[in-house]
């Protein structure tokens, strides 16, 4: 779970000032979330591994220069879904082996079928629809998180939600 | 929505290892910014004229100049005496260096290596493999603990990286696919000439020959592109002396190498010919 805004902000501090402690804190409360994000929207558990790893690892060179009073999770979910959105294009121009893991044993059925369709969306689309109902931002968040007009956002929230429901 | 990825658990400890280590490793801004450039000034006066005044000093600016066949060592880099781009690292990072002697600091990264037909760079930082154009736009990046000593080999159309990585060698194809372990050798080499040091001073031979002897140390002997010449590298006179060891025998130097790349930089590859 991450920790409260107060909470997040004395770890960034305490990180940038060498406290390693502080640092795995502020990991641990932000990889679920990074690491899920970047799976369902690459549906690969490998490379959602590498995307959230490197997420970490970019905060960790910008960490010095980091405005601490801003949110830590958005900027790092800003970094994992972009990077997670590119890598996902890059593989639909890569035809290969289908390489989708199986899903956990003790996911119920109607997950496994949301999730399969999820899949089968673009990855703009799956992206918007993860920040959203994953990781609870709200449309005018996404819009900043990824760049976006916020008009952009809600259509492809829309037009994903409405893909889901038809197939469903 | 309540959901868990596959694998998270043992994702997370797997990625906890190599964010620690890259956090640990990491070095901290605790000095402002406003004081290093004056401090650097300082102190790379203070080195100059130590440089210079110092018999060693002035040792090694008679030792260039003696030995047989320099031309003018220039001023600064101007130009490579032959077709190429160069690859090299400095504490600012890696810079690429064009044969009319521009040069453009493609980031911060430490050991690089350029793609078969000098089209592209791999290049590794901290926790990364990195390939990057030649204008330093990133490709591709994976993730791979403590990466060092990429060589990029192959064809136009089929080519491969290999790396270590703590320690252990690893593959990956040139389009940053199908990463895996292939053992724990060492990585190949570029072809280099050997370096040997006599005393106080250093030689570099050639098919056994020695085609050029100075005062101090060397620190690399790079082979041109298409074979006919090498970049010397030569810390203690802070220059890099080009000598074309054929008949007539050329040696060209260049001056102040350190003050142009910021610190005396490591050759990573010279390429291509055309």
């Amino acid at each position: 779970m991450a920790g409260s805004g107060r909470d997040e902000r004395a770890w960034v501090r305490r990180a940038q000032a060498g406290s390693a402690s502080d640092f795995e804190a502020l990991f641990r409360a932000h990889w679920g979330p990074a690491y899920r994000a970047a799976y369902l929207v690459v549906r690969d558990a490998a490379a959602a591994e590498d995307i959230a790893q490197e997420g970490f690892l970019a905060a960790i060179r910008a960490l010095d220069r980091f405005d601490r009073r801003r949110p830590f999770g958005p900027w790092l979910h800003r970094i994992v879904v972009n990077r997670a959105i590119d890598w996902a294009r890059a593989r639909a121009l890569r035809p290969e082996a289908e390489q989708v893991d199986a899903p956990a044993p003790e996911r119920a059925e109607r997950d496994e079928e949301l999730l399969a369709e999820l899949g089968r969306l673009s990855p703009e689309h799956r992206a918007v629809i993860v920040l959203r109902y994953l990781l609870e931002y709200t449309p005018g968040e996404i819009a900043e998180l990824l760049e976006l007009p916020r008009g952009t956002v809600n259509s492809r929230l829309r037009r994903g939600l409405d893909t889901l429901k038809e197939r469903l | 929505m309540r959901f868990r990825a596959p694998g998270e658990e043992e994702a997370q400890e797997r990625t906890w290892a190599v964010v620690r280590r890259a956090y640990e490793e990491r070095e901290p801004v605790a000095w402002p910014r406003r004081h290093v450039r004056p401090l650097a000034a300082a102190a790379l006066v203070a080195v100059v004229a130590a440089a210079a005044l110092s018999p060693p000093g002035r040792s090694v600016v008679h030792s260039l100049r003696k030995a047989v066949g320099v031309e003018q060592a220039e001023p600064a880099l101007f130009s490579l005496p032959t077709h190429g781009n160069l690859l090299v690292t400095s504490r600012k990072g890696l810079w690429l260096v064009h044969r009319d002697g521009s040069k453009r600091l493609l980031g911060r990264y430490r050991d690089a290596t350029f793609s078969p037909h000098g089209l592209f760079v791999a290049a590794t930082r901290a926790n990364q493999l990195v390939a990057l154009d030649t204008k330093g736009n990133v490709r591709w990046t994976l993730a791979r603990p403590a990466p060092s000593r990429p060589v990029w080999s192959g064809t136009r159309t089929d080519t491969r990286i290999t790396y270590l990585s703590r320690g252990q060698l690893r593959m990956v194809a040139g389009d940053g696919t199908g990463d895996h372990a292939i053992g724990r050798r060492r990585a190949a080499v570029p072809d280099t000439a050997a370096i040997r040091r006599r005393g106080g001073q250093s030689e570099v031979l050639d098919r056994g020959r020695v085609v050029f002897r100075g005062t101090g140390s060397f620190e690399q002997a790079v082979r041109s592109p298409d074979g006919r010449w090498l970049l010397v590298t030569w810390p203690t006179a802070d220059q890099w002396v080009f000598v074309r060891p054929g008949t007539p025998r050329r040696i060209v130097g260049a001056s102040r190498i350190s003050v142009q790349f910021g610190g005396f930089p490591r050759v990573q590859g010279w390429c291509c010919a055309g």
